[in-house]
């Protein structure tokens, strides 16, 4: 099934509403048959998920580090101490402007490509082929692939703009703190497009095809059969993937630690890439900590906006 | 009368018989349970590989010695890749999951000790005959926290020897001798530079890594200054210190483009490309420059006219881990990793042992006696539990320093953060 139909065959709440009259009719004997059966998967849930989440907050709430092994309960001090750093600050506008740009870009950059892909082209099975490649590659390689491409000395990207005279000598892309931080986020968009092209494709062939057929009958162009017709069908479809490619962006580490390890000067460190750093670099534990609760926080709300357009979708579908 | 039980006459034999049956079954039991403890002795040792000397197997092959050697006593041996072994060694030790033995970076040692992750082993040295005289001092120094000997030095190297690509010292007519002193290498670093050629005078690098903090510290070092003075507090904004920063930053028009995200494996590349007059690295680059074309070769560092350079200590201690359940054994395989006879065969560094160090530098480096006066004039890293985030700052600071920043103001600021450390 693709995602399109996926997102278009939601719990309707009739049939919820069925299922709880239906549940007032089991007896304790199924009750407890029913929970029986639930309750491995709830465990899993609970132990894999839920356990470090809470242990997170719990090591957030105390001071411990390698060096401290004993933790000291210090309550929201790490909090405190961590708002308090401009560094805070800096990782905050970093994530959204790497989260915000990647997402906007590699959606709107997957759309096109769809689009394109979409049509009856000589050669479209090799170039959907051709398209997937970047998404398929190990996102570690992907990321020292970029770096080579955006060496000041040998980089092909440098190179391509010194032969169209647009600059005398090579650019250090990755050292800058102006532009690392665009910089990475085209890598990661370069890396990411494919899924989205792969999602809107679906979507796009699952449009029906009498309406835009309708609608070219009434004179609609290309650009009123996109906007009048093939975006309002896909509406789902594109609220989807934008919350599945913004919580896969916002918890991108291998891109950015490759390419910059978050420098230079922490101009591209998000949290993924800082929560590392303290932990398994300075063995901060207790400060690595805070920073995954407030990921966990980010995260929590990106799903609950998920959770409300599926509802809508159920809704209006 | 004696009393007569019924079947005792015929029943002497039996019980005594049963008895050395029983006696003998226990003993075999016994030994035999024995036997399997000892053999059960497994140790767990884990190790990284900064090269490609092929580590792992010249490991395997001196454990094999080791087990002839001490019968009873296995060893596993994990060579984890560099990149990978922080992580890996942490999330073991965290985890309940420690090896027995391992190697630390000299500059996690506090820490590992700090946090109770290791056992001292003043003790069982001293009762070996082990003294600071066989081991090089700094790696020595390295190895003792708070008064107490952590680890045993395995191997050791200096940051910076600085290789020359001497066909490129030819062309631009430039004496590769002449850059031991900064105004030497003031004078020939712009002959060696044609930026629209491609070709640079140094390697400089100042990316987010170990390496941008070892060369900033030799700088330092070779003007007489020092990351922390002896009260521990931080010595980056005093004038030795400052003026190295400064001079660094003199370099940076004759370093290819990027510094502020380059690391020593990127010049590396250029160097053997033939677009690097200079690059910086310890004598572990010298396996891979013999496998090259290059006609290189290297001074030790750079100083000041009058002033010897002085190099950055860096290099890997053996620890017990106090979660070890076979300290004995482990004790008795670091005892002959660190022999004369084993150590030279067991690292991909320099030995750490004074006595195999000169035997390896003779067979496997160029210039030995050079390197070992570069090793004996090395200064080691700030000793402290929080050195991970010293060394944070200080890569902060070069970038600062490399991005244009006034390296009296930029100091000052690493010294604010340094001190604010509760125990840097």
């Amino acid at each position: 099934m693709t995602l399109a139909g996926a997102a278009t065959t939601p719990i309707r709440a009739p049939r919820l509403r069925r299922a709880w009259r239906a549940r007032g009719r089991m007896t304790a004997g199924d009750r407890r048959l029913a929970l029986a059966f639930a309750a491995p998967a709830i465990i899993l849930v609970g132990v894999l998920m839920y356990y470090p989440m809470i242990g997170t907050f719990i090591e957030s709430l105390y001071s411990v580090s390698f060096i401290n092994p004993h933790p000291r309960f210090v309550g929201f001090a790490n909090y405190a101490r961590i708002l308090a750093d401009p560094v805070f600050a800096e990782i905050v506008r970093n994530s959204l402007i790497w989260t915000i740009g990647v997402v906007a870009l590699q959606n709107g950059f997957g759309f096109a490509v769809a689009l394109l892909l979409n049509h009856n082209l000589p050669g479209q099975g090799l170039m959907r082929s051709l398209v997937l490649l970047p998404w398929v590659l190990p996102g570690v390689v992907a990321a020292i692939l970029w770096r080579f491409m955006y060496d000041p000395q040998l980089g092909l990207l440098n190179s391509f703009l010194i032969s169209l005279g647009l600059t005398q000598t090579g650019i250090a892309w990755l050292a800058n703190t102006a532009t690392a931080l665009p910089a990475a986020i085209l890598a990661a968009v370069w890396k990411g497009f494919p899924f989205s092209t792969v999602v809107y494709l679906a979507g796009l062939q699952s449009v029906d095809r009498e309406q835009i057929e309708a609608a070219t009958i009434d004179g609609a162009g290309p650009w009123r059969r996109l906007t009048a017709v093939v975006l309002p069908s896909m509406r789902a479809v594109i609220a989807t993937n934008l919350l599945i490619t913004t919580i896969l962006t916002f918890n991108y580490f291998d891109m950015i630690w490759v390419l910059t390890r978050g420098g230079p000067e922490d101009a591209t460190h998000i949290f993924p890439t800082r929560i590392y750093e303290l932990g398994f670099g300075q063995f901060r534990f207790g400060e690595a900590a805070v920073y995954g609760v407030f990921s966990i926080l980010v995260l929590a709300g990106f799903v609950a906006a998920f959770l409300v357009v599926q509802r809508r979708q159920g809704e209006t579908g | 009368m004696k009393e007569t039980k019924p079947g005792r006459d015929g029943g002497v034999v039996l019980p005594l018989a049963g008895m050395a049956l029983g006696a003998t079954l226990a003993a075999g039991l016994l030994l035999g349970a024995t036997a399997a403890r000892a053999e059960d002795v497994t140790l767990q040792f884990w190790d990284n590989q900064q090269t490609e000397s092929g580590l792992s197997q010249y490991q395997k092959e001196a454990v094999k010695r080791f087990e002839a050697e001490n019968p009873g006593i296995k060893v596993d041996v994990t060579t984890v890749p560099y990149p990978e072994y922080q992580q890996r060694l942490l999330t073991a030790v965290q985890g309940g999951n420690a090896p027995d033995v391992s190697t630390v970076d000299q500059i996690w040692q506090a820490a590992f000790a700090e946090a109770g992750a290791i056992v001292p082993l003043g003790d069982r040295a001293k009762s070996a005959g082990m003294t600071e005289s066989q081991f090089f001092k700094g790696a020595w120094d390295s190895a003792n926290y708070k008064g107490q000997l952590w680890g045993i030095p395995f191997n050791v190297d200096v940051w910076f020897f600085a290789y020359t690509n001497d066909a490129l010292f030819h062309a631009a007519g430039v004496d590769p001798a002449s850059v031991t002193t900064w105004e030497g290498l003031s004078a020939a670093a712009p002959k060696l530079t044609d930026a629209a050629k491609g070709k640079y005078a140094i390697g400089l690098f100042a990316h987010k890594g170990e390496d941008t903090v070892v060369v900033m510290d030799s700088f330092i070092y070779s003007n007489g200054g020092s990351v922390l003075d002896a009260n521990g507090k931080c010595a980056l904004d005093q004038k030795p210190a400052v003026d190295a920063l400064r001079y660094m930053a003199s370099l940076k028009p004759y370093a290819p483009r990027g510094i502020n995200n380059a690391a020593s494996g990127d010049m590396r590349e250029l160097f053997l490309n033939g677009s690097l007059a200079m690059e910086l690295w310890p004598a572990l680059e010298q396996p891979t420059l013999q496998k090259t074309h290059l006609d290189w070769d290297f001074v030790t560092g750079f100083a000041p006219q009058g002033k010897t350079p002085v190099g950055t200590y860096g290099g890997w201690n053996l620890v017990i881990y106090k979660q070890s359940k076979h300290q004995d054994a482990a004790w008795k395989f670091i005892h002959f990793l660190t022999r004369p006879d084993v150590n030279g065969d067991v690292v991909d560094l320099i030995p750490a042992n004074v006595e195999a160090a000169k035997t390896f530098l003779q067979q496997h480096r160029k210039h030995p006696e050079a390197i070992m006066r570069h090793l004996d004039n090395a200064r080691a890293r700030p000793l402290s539990p929080r050195y991970l985030e010293v060394s944070d700052i200080e890569v902060k600071l070069a970038q600062d320093v490399f991005s244009g920043q006034d390296p009296q103001a930029a100091a000052k600021t690493a010294c604010a953060a340094i001190d604010q450390l509760a125990s840097p």
